[in-house]
């Protein structure tokens, strides 16, 4: 079954769905990179991520899914799931390169 | 189960979510009205792998690795946790959310939309990359230990 089809769909298009949560995914990897700079330089965060699920990296992977889900569901909403399978993947690639590249270089210097 | 064991699944599972993704690659660059069907079913075992990959991986993190920390960073290997260890439990929400997203790109009407092809064809590559990263980077980790234990006993 082809959940993503529709009829504004044409051959560039990668599919609603499919657009709207790799908009979400290309949004959550850098939330995912300020996160980690915010917990690892602010103690308050580190320790308040702490409390709330009993592990930091617990609530981090937390937070990254729901920005990742409710993202998408947003974004499958909106004009923006209807942009080419070209905008998506640079953004998709983008994304994972540059909150990559942050985590790295943080880890780096740190 | 001992616990040796269950880590010895993390990076079991990593491998196989990677190969189901390369799995997923070729089967794209193919694609048919006959393999649509494997290509879908190949993604969503690989998102599963994956899973499975960080639900083991991190009960091992959470409970277990704060030994294995301990050890490390009184050994000379020390940027094996501050470095590889840090980043990778980092960088591991990102292939988690690339395998969680090709199962949903694999669902698009590969057949048809070019545009769907060509994203299950970056997804599942981003996949196999990353995984191999977070191999190496547990291959850094588990040295970081060797060596620190065996400056210990010399």
């Amino acid at each position: 079954m082809d959940i993503t089809q529709s009829t504004h769909e044409n051959s560039d298009s990668a599919g609603v769905t499919a657009t709207a949560f790799g908009l979400s995914y290309a949004v959550a990897c850098l939330f995912n990179a300020v996160v980690v700079i915010l917990k690892e330089t602010i103690p308050a965060v580190h320790d308040g991520m702490a409390a709330l699920a009993g592990h930091h990296w617990v609530a981090h992977g937390l937070l990254d899914l729901i920005v990742f889900v409710v993202l998408g569901f947003v974004f499958a909403r909106t004009s923006l799931a209807h942009m080419s399978a070209k905008a998506l993947i640079t953004n998709v690639v983008g994304a994972t390169v540059l909150g990559g590249l942050i985590i790295v270089g943080f880890f780096t210097l740190a | 189960m001992s616990k040796e064991m269950l880590l010895m699944l993390h990076p079991t599972f990593g491998i196989l979510a990677m190969i189901a993704a390369i799995w997923v690659f070729v089967d794209t660059l193919n694609v048919s009205d006959a393999n649509v069907g494997r290509i879908r079913s190949m993604g969503v075992l690989c998102a599963v792998l994956m899973w499975l990959t960080y639900i083991v991986g991190g009960y091992w993190y959470v409970v277990n690795y704060g030994v294995d920390k301990a050890i490390i960073k009184a050994g000379p290997w020390g940027f094996s946790h501050s470095f590889f260890m840090e980043t990778k439990e980092h960088l591991f929400f990102l292939v988690l959310m690339l395998a969680t997203l090709l199962v949903i790109a694999v669902q698009s009407n590969l057949a048809r939309l070019s545009g769907a092809r060509n994203l299950v064809l970056w997804v599942s590559g981003l996949v196999v990359l990353s995984a191999l990263a977070m191999e190496g980077a547990g291959a850094f980790i588990s040295m970081g230990v060797k060596v620190a234990l065996l400056a210990k006993t010399l």
